[in-house]
């Protein structure tokens, strides 16, 4: 063969580099299912404490990890997968919560009384447990949205406050002055909720 | 005591904010199946890269080793590229000098007001001659008055106790300063 056949014929073979790209896609598809595997049930929490639907919480898990699939490149860059995830269902969540804010979300009490736990609980109590978890929830909507997002987030054992601040993209004082004005108008909201309903009782 | 300094909602486990039924909702499980559907999901996904390649028609060995056509086609991709470039370069002529409208020389009219550098002016009437008939015409008025100015009272009050002259007449006779003068026989 020639010198100009030679060259002809690598115009279409597939170069070697190709092969490596090959196998760096095996890989960052595996580690992509560790993620899934590892992740998954915390990012679908994060996204129920916010969308509070079963089904539209599963969908935006989906999506994040639909998002990671589309950079894939830059998972290597990532220094805390975890946290990384978590801000982007968290974005996802929030951008779904804006565009659906007409429709309903699912506080109505019997919801409520059918996903939270019951254990050793009667009817009674465990209605009297959804009232008060779907009047809690109402005042958490009432909230500013800065101060309700970081009281969202608080309350996963597993994030930390720099974590939480690392999610919203501020500073970990921020979060502690968000989340302590946050707590005094919950407290406020809750008082009168209180006060409200043993009115209406009496 | 707050045992994690970086858990915020540590710091107050007893106080009536909402706390629990925050961490109820924040501890559910997660639905039965997840990581498989979520894996499902990916999969499915349409996001594989791919490298372009040749249509199946010409993915015969045939077709695509034959090293004639390959030199046919570059030879027809050179050729395309050379002439076309060759075919506006030829249509473009060189040194060709724009279009330039040259304009008449104006002479400017004696004795009138500057142009201005007007492109066009209009033609205006010859300016006022007077001649020896224009004299009688300003004898109403008063020596001393000036020409342009109107007479007293009394001046008017004089004139309009003279006899005015016929009508017929001053149609008849126009002003001085409208009469063209006669050319004068040699």
């Amino acid at each position: 063969m020639s010198t100009s056949q030679a060259i002809y014929a690598g115009w279409m073979e597939i170069p070697t580099s190709a092969v490596n790209e090959d196998a760096r896609r095996r890989a960052e598809d595996a580690a992509i299912a560790a993620l899934v595997d590892q992740y998954a049930a915390a990012l679908y929490r994060v996204a129920y404490s916010v969308l509070r639907n079963p089904s539209d919480a599963e969908d935006a898990v989906q999506e994040a990890f639909l998002r990671v699939l589309r950079h894939r490149h830059s998972l290597a860059e990532v220094r805390d997968h975890r946290v990384w995830l978590i801000r982007i269902v968290w974005n996802i969540v929030l951008d779904r919560k804006r565009r659906a804010k007409t429709r309903p979300e699912t506080d109505d009490v019997a919801e409520l009384a059918r996903v939270l736990p019951a254990k050793g609980l009667s009817q009674e109590e465990l209605a009297a447990a959804a009232e008060h978890h779907a009047r809690v929830l109402a005042c958490v909507e009432r909230l500013p949205v800065k101060e309700r997002e970081v009281l969202l987030l608080s309350a996963f054992e597993e994030l930390t406050s720099v974590e939480i601040a690392s999610v919203l993209g501020i500073t970990e004082s921020s979060v502690r002055s968000r989340l302590f004005r946050a707590r005094n108008l919950m407290a406020e909201l809750l008082d009168y909720e209180r006060n409200e309903h043993e009115r209406s009782l009496r | 005591m707050n045992s994690n300094p970086h858990k915020p909602m540590s710091s107050a486990p007893n106080s009536d904010f909402g706390e629990e039924t925050l961490r109820l909702i924040a501890g559910l499980p997660a639905p039965q199946g997840l990581e498989e559907r979520v894996h499902e999901a990916l999969g499915a996904a349409p996001c594989r890269g791919h490298v372009l390649a040749w249509p199946a028609t010409f993915r015969a060995k045939t077709v695509l080793e034959s090293n004639w056509m390959r030199t046919a086609a570059a030879a027809t991709i050179v050729f395309v590229v050379v002439g076309g470039g060759w075919g506006v370069y030829s249509r473009v002529e060189q040194g060709q000098s724009g279009k330039v409208v040259v304009m008449p020389a104006r002479v400017p009219a004696s004795g009138g007001f500057a142009g201005a550098g007007a492109m066009r002016t209009p033609e205006t009437l010859p300016g006022p001659k007077i001649g020896e008939q224009a004299t009688p015409a300003s004898t109403d008025r008063s020596p001393g008055a000036p020409a342009g100015t109107k007479g007293t009272r009394e001046q008017e009050g004089r004139s309009a106790r003279k006899p005015a002259a016929p009508k017929k007449n001053r149609i008849a006779q126009p002003a001085a300063s409208q009469v063209a003068p006669k050319p004068v026989a040699q």
